[in-house]
């Protein structure tokens, strides 16, 4: 009589089994063949979705890069760089969640050359300043930043960049700034493992052609000896 | 509770690029040599081969290689008046750890070196006459 269901056994099993046959039938292939696969790979649909951000962050958030990084003839928009999935996993990561960011007292504000002393970690301080820019986007022009016009969105970023605007919620509007501005050049230039920088396009701007992989071995001496075999990284 | 370690000849603490040619030094003369370092374990094969040391976001913006001021950080003030507040993020100095110190800190900064620097000498003499650099300067 038949299962009705796999069980875990059946599974292991069938793994190591797949598996074993997925190994025999790698070796022989050769690069001909391997090419389509390739190339299937390239063409997959980016990782769509968002971790960290809320459904009003990532219109935010959106119509941000895309303002700050128009489609033109330098680059594509900042939605294309994947700019917001970079600010996005970057939030929800070690960084915003303040890893490295010494989160104990006194809080005290001090002076802008004693750094940051926020009681926020980077993702808080994101949520609560796009949350006050809406606010002030609400205020002064009836709707929420994704839906302002071109160029009252710039009179807005502008207005931050020059702490000309003042939030309600008391947070510091230069702070916030800085972190905003500072996030989208990353998720414009980082590596593209990050998911910004996609299909290198930041670096393409800059001419910059991708870091030198070399191979790893057991050890530098070996290493040294091997001939510097090196090629371009091929991570997009 | 103290725990007494053998007794060895010299202790070097920190094992950075002064450190690392202190202990090659005495060792060859014979010394009993332990070098003290803080931070984990990184190899060169892991963590210093190409193209991740490259990785400037991790490296430069997120200082992987220093120390971690999450655990560990000073309180700075600028002048007697402020009152001195903890350095929550690292910014105008980068007190690292790990083997190697700032000779694995650079992290993708040990660019090669361009065509002036080999010429030095020779553009300092050219300019200022033989005169100029004592004989014992090494540039």
């Amino acid at each position: 009589m038949k299962k009705p269901e796999l069980d875990r056994r059946d599974f292991i099993k069938g793994a190591v089994v797949g598996g074993a046959a997925a190994a025999g039938a790698i070796a022989p292939v050769d690069i001909a063949q391997a090419e389509p696969a390739v190339a299937t790979q390239a063409t997959a649909p980016q990782a769509a979705g968002y971790e960290f951000l809320n459904l009003d962050e990532a219109a935010f958030i959106e119509a941000l890069v895309d303002h700050m990084i128009p489609a033109d003839d330098i680059s594509p928009k900042g939605t294309d760089l994947g700019v917001n999935i970079y600010i996005d996993r970057a939030l929800a990561g070690s960084w915003g969640k303040g890893d490295r960011l010494y989160t104990h007292g006194p809080w005290k504000l001090g002076a802008p050359s004693q750094g940051y002393q926020l009681p926020l970690t980077p993702a808080q301080l994101y949520r609560a300043g796009v949350d006050a820019t809406n606010a002030h986007c609400h205020k002064t022009y009836g709707q929420s930043f994704d839906c302002i016009e071109a160029a009252q969105r710039e009179e807005v970023l502008v207005g931050l960049s020059g702490g000309k605007i003042k939030f309600d919620n008391g947070l510091p509007v230069r702070t916030f700034w800085t972190t905003l501005y500072q996030t989208v050049v990353e998720g414009m230039y980082s590596d593209p493992i990050y998911g910004g920088n996609r299909n290198k396009a930041g670096w393409a701007i800059i001419g910059f052609p991708g870091v030198i992989a070399v191979h790893a071995t057991m050890s530098q001496a070996t290493a040294a000896s091997r001939s510097r075999t090196s090629r371009l990284a091929s991570r997009t | 509770m103290t725990t007494k370690l053998k007794w060895v000849d010299v202790v070097i603490v920190g094992l950075g690029w002064t450190g690392g040619i202190l202990a090659k030094e005495l060792t060859e003369a014979g010394m009993k040599v332990v070098a003290l370092e803080r931070g984990g374990m990184r190899t060169s094969e892991n963590d210093y081969s190409l193209p991740n040391i490259r990785d400037e976001l991790r490296y430069v913006v997120r200082h992987d290689l220093m120390q971690n001021t999450a655990r560990d950080t000073l309180t700075v003030r600028n002048n007697p008046q402020q009152e001195a507040l903890p350095m929550r993020r690292l910014g105008s100095f980068l007190p690292g750890e790990v083997v190697g110190g700032s000779g694995v800190h650079w992290s993708g900064h040990t660019w090669r070196w361009t065509d002036m620097e080999f010429k030095i000498r020779s553009n300092y003499e050219e300019r200022y006459g033989k005169k100029f650099l004592p004989d014992d300067m090494t540039i």
